[in-house]
């Protein structure tokens, strides 16, 4: 087994018109023992930046402290947020800088630009950018995802429409899965602020 | 406090992580065709875009020709993470080169660079690389293995789709042929590559780099456009999805407004 | 049609041979071309002289699942006072991959006989579909039901003989007979052991957890019936390879009963939760 799928967990994110959702399940486990029904792997950054990590849980947690500092010196220094695309090569250089002992997480970025364009961005644990326009996926069911997402997905959506289709293709998905599920939240980014929805979904 | 350079921090762990028995994961990896032609007056290199994670293609339409200057690009093949950062490095590294020397740079310089750090790192930095770039000594084409070595030709290829590609340039190059028919050539070999190698797919991006004009073509060929898709689309009405709680939050830049304020009487004087 | 066979009392040698196919005394075909003395089929094995050791070699280094297909699984029976209560769950697993979510691992062998499914399968439901051909031709042969005894010592010497072969399954038979409920596990070790609480699979040290703090010999059918439920339900919670529906069964003196099938995940889970959350709120008023 890899190290990747020791706790379990995914994340997906996805475009629409002036927003994008990022979901996430909530499962914590060692292998497949279930430990805790509330793990979070997505974090606000900012208002219209949201990070979403899977992988292995204390490695979540160390990068996640780690581009919280990044992120507050940055903007203590410049006096202005990060913009979605800036965060990412941030991410990316993190991640490769230990490129021969690397963290065990892949990440998932989800924001707003400036002008309230949609950035998606998702990353190998070497740090290798891949940006899209449509949506991203990472986790334990990145392969089920994929389908799902490939379905389901349609562009310029809404926020209420796009929590439809990106809660769908989350749930759909984990049905596939062992070790990923025990709930979901998802996120909704538009420029009037973030809501953010707990799914009832499989506890098995 | 920032020195820069890779940080070997959690080797340890990882290592014992492996003796314990979990398998280190796999990077993603672009199992690809990249190659390149000279032509009369410039370059044309080509590449595929396909990424791919094990058996799966995570990716269908990346970019594989990387910006070294405006005159050179490289096209990379390898550990993803590798091509990019070697490239990225090597193009910052010449963008101060040319800010402080005001010439164009070179594309020996570019190459003598990059293999210079492909062999300090004895190939554990796995990018192959199909370099290309026409300066004041006219068009050059090069190739750079992941340990450092590399190859001067006419026309080359890399990759896991370099035989499928390299098939098609051994039939058909010829010496001094045109932009287009070299356009053409190179179209054809990436097409190769990508019907005939299951690591490389998706379209043919190009690049044609002549005196004094760069051109990067996405798309040159749509190789796999989508079959089908459902003409309706799937829908799902508001409420299909059952929902235990919500919560909205507006943006906090308009719940707080936080200003500095700098004390006269506190000067800096530590 | 010659009856004769139903006088001689185990007539392993009423096999005949009609042209290719291996038929049984009642010109059944058997599914495979040759027949072992106790009356079981038999699988080809490798040819030479040690099969068992040859096919370890041969699979060593494959993927576990090759050979594990159903591995995480949770099934457990109990005998209480009202007979034989079996609940299982549904989920196939390939990996961390989930095959189906609605797989039937109550195995019906006949009227009063039920089997269980954990580990292999194809293996399960192969041998137990077998065990009750032969449950069926020993009826005829003898003119009245098998033990459950009898009927778990038939498999279990069955599965011994392919000991070392890759079989894998982990087996609850169960039923009622002329001594009253029974219950036998049967593994592809050979092991049989007889005894009144068993739970097999990935997922049996949560649903044991929950079934010896509930369980007593006195329970009522009702409560019987919702402790195997509960079992299987906390199984499926905290071990990521059960999940699914769960299945119970009941096992009476006049045969057995399907007694329910309920979406565990989704349906048990919401309301269990709303119930305690009652129970909560009584507890706080009071």
């Amino acid at each position: 087994m890899s190290i990747l799928e020791y706790n379990g967990g995914c994340v997906v994110a996805m475009a629409g018109k002036e927003c994008v959702a990022i979901a996430a399940d909530r499962r914590l486990g060692i292998q497949l023992q279930t430990l805790a029904c509330d793990a979070n792997r997505v974090f606000r950054m900012h208002d219209k930046l949201f990070l979403g990590l899977t992988g292995l849980m204390t490695d979540i947690t160390s990068l996640h402290n780690s581009f919280d500092f990044k992120l507050n010196m940055y903007s203590m220094r410049e006096g202005r947020l990060m913009s979605p695309q800036t965060f990412s090569s941030l991410v990316a250089s993190t991640l490769y800088e230990k490129r021969f002992g690397p963290y065990f997480s892949e990440p998932v970025i989800a924001g707003l630009n400036k002008d309230n364009t949609p950035f998606l961005c998702a990353m190998d644990l070497l740090g290798a950018a891949a940006y899209a326009d449509d949506f991203v996926v990472s986790g334990t069911c990145a392969e089920s995802l994929f389908g799902t997402c490939e379905t389901f997905y349609r562009p310029d959506l809404g926020p209420d429409d796009l929590f439809e289709t990106i809660s769908q293709a989350m749930l759909s998905a984990l049905d596939r899965d062992c070790i990923s599920g025990w709930g979901v939240t998802v996120h909704i980014i538009t420029p009037e602020g973030v809501t953010a929805k707990s799914l009832k979904a499989r506890m098995d | 406090m920032e020195r820069g350079g890779f940080s070997f921090d959690n080797c340890v762990r990882n290592a014992m992580l492996e003796s314990a028995g979990y398998q280190p994961p796999k990077a993603r990896k672009t199992g690809t065709t990249i190659c390149g032609v000279i032509f009369e007056g410039g370059v044309v290199l080509g590449a595929d875009t396909r990424a791919t994670s094990g058996n799966v293609v995570f990716e269908k339409n990346c970019e594989k020709i990387h910006y070294i200057a405006p005159n050179i690009y490289c096209c990379g093949a390898g550990t993803a993470a590798d091509t990019e950062n070697t490239t990225g490095l090597i193009a910052s590294q010449l963008e101060l080169h040319r800010l402080s020397t005001g010439r164009e740079s070179r594309v020996i310089t570019s190459l003598t660079m990059l293999k210079q750090m492909l062999f300090k790192y004895q190939g554990h930095v796995s990018a192959a690389l199909v370099l290309g770039g026409v300066d004041l000594k006219g068009p050059h084409l090069y190739t750079v293995y992941p340990h450092g070595s590399s190859d001067s030709l006419p026309y080359v290829t890399m990759g896991s789709g370099s035989l499928a590609a390299m098939a098609v340039f051994e039939a058909n190059y010829k010496d001094n042929l045109t932009e287009e028919e070299a356009k053409l050539l190179v179209k054809q070999a990436i097409s190769a590559g990508i019907f005939n190698d299951l690591g490389s797919g998706g379209n043919v991006n190009l690049c044609v780099i002549k005196k004094g004009k760069t051109e990067v073509i996405k798309g040159y060929a749509q190789e796999n456009p989508r079959k089908y898709r459902r003409p309706a689309g799937y829908s799902f009405p508001t409420g299909t999805t059952s929902v235990l709680e919500s919560k909205f939050q507006r943006p906090v830049s308009e719940i707080a407004v936080v200003t500095e304020v700098v004390s006269e009487s506190v000067s800096m004087e530590t | 049609m010659e009856l004769g066979f139903l006088d001689r009392p185990h007539g392993a040698g009423g096999v005949r041979v009609t042209g290719a196919a291996l038929v049984d005394e009642l010109g059944y075909s058997l599914g495979c071309d040759r027949m072992h003395p106790t009356g079981a089929p038999v699988l080809t094995a490798p040819p030479g002289d040690a099969p068992a050791s040859f096919l370890t070699e041969a699979f060593r280094g494959q993927d576990d699942h090759a050979l594990k297909f159903l591995h995480g699984t949770t099934t457990l029976a109990f005998v209480f006072q009202g007979g034989v209560v079996v609940a299982v769950d549904s989920r196939a697993s390939m990996g961390q991959y989930i095959g189906s979510g609605s797989v039937r691992k109550i195995i019906e062998i006949n009227p009063y006989l039920l089997g269980t499914m954990a580990g292999g399968a194809a293996d399960c439901s192969f041998w137990e579909r077998d065990l009750g051909r032969r449950c069926r031709l020993y009826e005829l042969r003898n003119k009245e039901r098998i033990s459950v005894a009898a009927a778990s010592k038939l498999l279990a010497n069955t599965v011994y003989g392919y000991k070392g072969m890759g079989l894998s399954m982990g087996t609850m038979i169960t039923g009622w007979d002329k001594t009253g409920p029974n219950l036998f596990y049967v593994d592809n070790d050979g092991t049989r052991l007889k005894g009144h609480k068993f739970s097999v699979g990935s997922g049996s040290t949560y649903a044991y957890g929950v079934l010896d703090q509930g369980y007593h010999w006195d329970l009522t059918v009702e409560d019987a019936l919702e402790l195997g439920r509960r079992s299987i339900f906390h199984a499926t919670h905290r071990d990521a390879a059960s999940g699914g529906f769960i299945n119970v069964y009941h096992v009476k003196e006049d045969g057995w009963v399907n007694i329910s099938h309920e979406d565990s995940g989704m349906t048990k889970y919401y309301e269990y939760k709303a119930q305690s959350a009652a129970v909560d709120s009584t507890a706080m008023e009071s």
